[in-house]
């Protein structure tokens, strides 16, 4: 399929692309993957797609998109329904924000933006649950999944940058 | 022209205003949704259904190529050990003739004691296998959610692998449910120790290996030993294994080794042992006598 018969797609279905791709995302890092030791390397993937599109595209993913995507997560999760929901709510605001300084930043600098903002997210959680659940979490696993977080960024980067480039329209971007 | 400008700015200001409004909403939904989690609420029960059974068929549209390739491998994997595996089935195959007449023998015995003792067994368990077609993923939970499809499952029947228990139904959609793990912080389960018939409570901390928490300080335990369910609090029968005690600390903690192999799993059983209509029956016979008094 070539650009022009993409083109044919209707706009306001190509702008919801953003969450869409996040939606598949998120889904296809909950399947099974038949193994221990890959399950502790899984990545939080909807921190991921929250941050890079609410960073590049902002107007295409707003806070409905993130609520939703946390509520995806909470739903496949065990963990308290919300929690996930608010912390992606928290995040799109805190990306939201980020994305005046450092939009036209490289792409190490947003690497290393997102790594702190996982990082953040993932304290949160973890105390939060430890909270709830009044009872010690084990901190090595979670560690484990955010270093794997932070090292998946550049190729779900990279897939989300090339759906962009190919399927939303160019007079969209950065918009706001 | 003048109305129009100023008009034309209260609407952008209304528009502003309703927009930090939807955030807001946003954000009290998310939070009291946390709240409504910890009450149980039915609420929040039915929109997770409803979800579930949303997003179950796309779930199981992205799985399919992965299972499809995992079984490619598994069949070739399989044939590379044809070999040891059929050295090792025979060498149990062995084993089994012996125990077949002992539990042949065992079986008459007691049947004839049952006899003896006017004992009313329970009513046979019936089972639904169960497609997973997810797991949870990320390390703050442990869960599966597997196709049902239109057999009857419900909310607290007992999940098994291949032979042990790996956990419990949480949730029930039209066609999906979601499973607790053995191993998932929610859990925890009445247990107690085979061989000492020492009791406890197996309680999930979101790591490989549950711990066994409330048993006696002068209980003796040991590597090894065999962890069944106690039947107390009417959620599990007595009796089903769960795993194995791996190793005893010195500060009395117990790590416990599931003895399913759960990452492994592509089915599993939900088992209906009819506890949750004894459940109900016993709740009502409780109440009634509460009354009465």
């Amino acid at each position: 399929m070539d650009n022009k018969k993409f083109e044919q797609i209707p706009v306001f279905l190509r702008h919801l692309l953003p969450l869409f791709s996040a939606v598949l995302f998120v889904l296809f890092f909950f399947m099974p993957v038949n193994s221990v030791e890959l399950n502790i390397f899984r990545p939080s993937i909807g921190v991921i797609c929250v941050y890079y599109w609410r960073l590049n595209r902002p107007a295409l993913f707003g806070w409905f998109s993130a609520f939703f995507i946390g509520f995806l997560i909470d739903i496949y999760s065990s963990s308290p329904l919300g929690i996930n929901t608010f912390l992606m709510l928290c995040l799109v605001g805190a990306t939201g924000w980020l994305s005046h300084y450092f939009q036209t930043s490289s792409f190490g600098v947003r690497w290393f933006i997102f790594a702190l903002s996982a990082l953040a997210y993932t304290l949160i959680k973890w105390l939060f649950l430890m909270l709830y659940f009044a009872h010690w979490l084990p901190l090595a696993e979670v560690a484990v999944g955010y270093f794997s977080t932070v090292m998946f960024y550049p190729l779900i980067a990279a897939i989300n940058f090339w759906l962009a480039q190919k399927f939303i329209p160019p007079e969209n971007i950065n918009e706001q | 022209m003048k109305q129009r400008k100023v008009w034309l700015i209260q609407f952008g200001e209304l528009k502003t205003f309703f927009r930090r409004l939807f955030v807001v909403a946003l954000f009290i939904v998310a939070f009291l949704s946390i709240f409504l989690t910890r009450i149980d609420s039915l609420v929040v029960s039915a929109v997770d259904k409803v979800i579930i059974d949303m997003t179950g068929p796309m779930m199981q549209v992205i799985e399919f190529p992965a299972r499809v390739i995992h079984r490619a491998y598994t069949y070739f994997y399989d044939i590379s050990h044809i070999y040891t595996d059929n050295q090792q089935l025979r060498n149990e195959n062995k084993q089994m003739m012996i125990l077949q007449n002992k539990v042949r023998t065992l079986e008459v015995e007691n049947q004839l004691l049952s006899r003896l003792l006017n004992y009313i067994p329970p009513a046979d368990a019936t089972f639904v296998s169960a497609q997973i077609i997810a797991e949870s993923g990320d390390n703050f939970t442990h869960l599966l959610l597997v196709y049902i499809g239109d057999e009857p499952v419900e909310k607290g029947q007992i999940v098994m692998g291949e032979e042990s228990v790996i956990g419990r139904v949480d949730t029930v959609g039209n066609r999906y449910a979601k499973i607790i793990l053995i191993t998932d912080i929610n859990s925890k389960i009445p247990v107690i120790i085979e061989r000492t018939r020492a009791r406890g409570i197996l309680s999930g901390n979101n790591t490989s290996m549950p711990q066994l928490i409330f048993t006696r300080s002068n209980a003796d335990i040991k590597a090894g030993d065999l962890i069944v369910s106690s039947g107390a609090g009417g959620m599990f029968p007595a009796g089903l294994p769960i795993g194995f005690v791996h190793t005893v600390h010195s500060d009395g903690t117990v790590d416990v080794e599931p003895i399913a192999d759960i990452s492994r799993l592509e089915y599993v059983r939900i088992v209906d042992y009819g506890l949750s209509r004894d459940s109900e029956f016993l709740a009502e016979f409780t109440a009634g006598n509460n009354d009465g008094q």
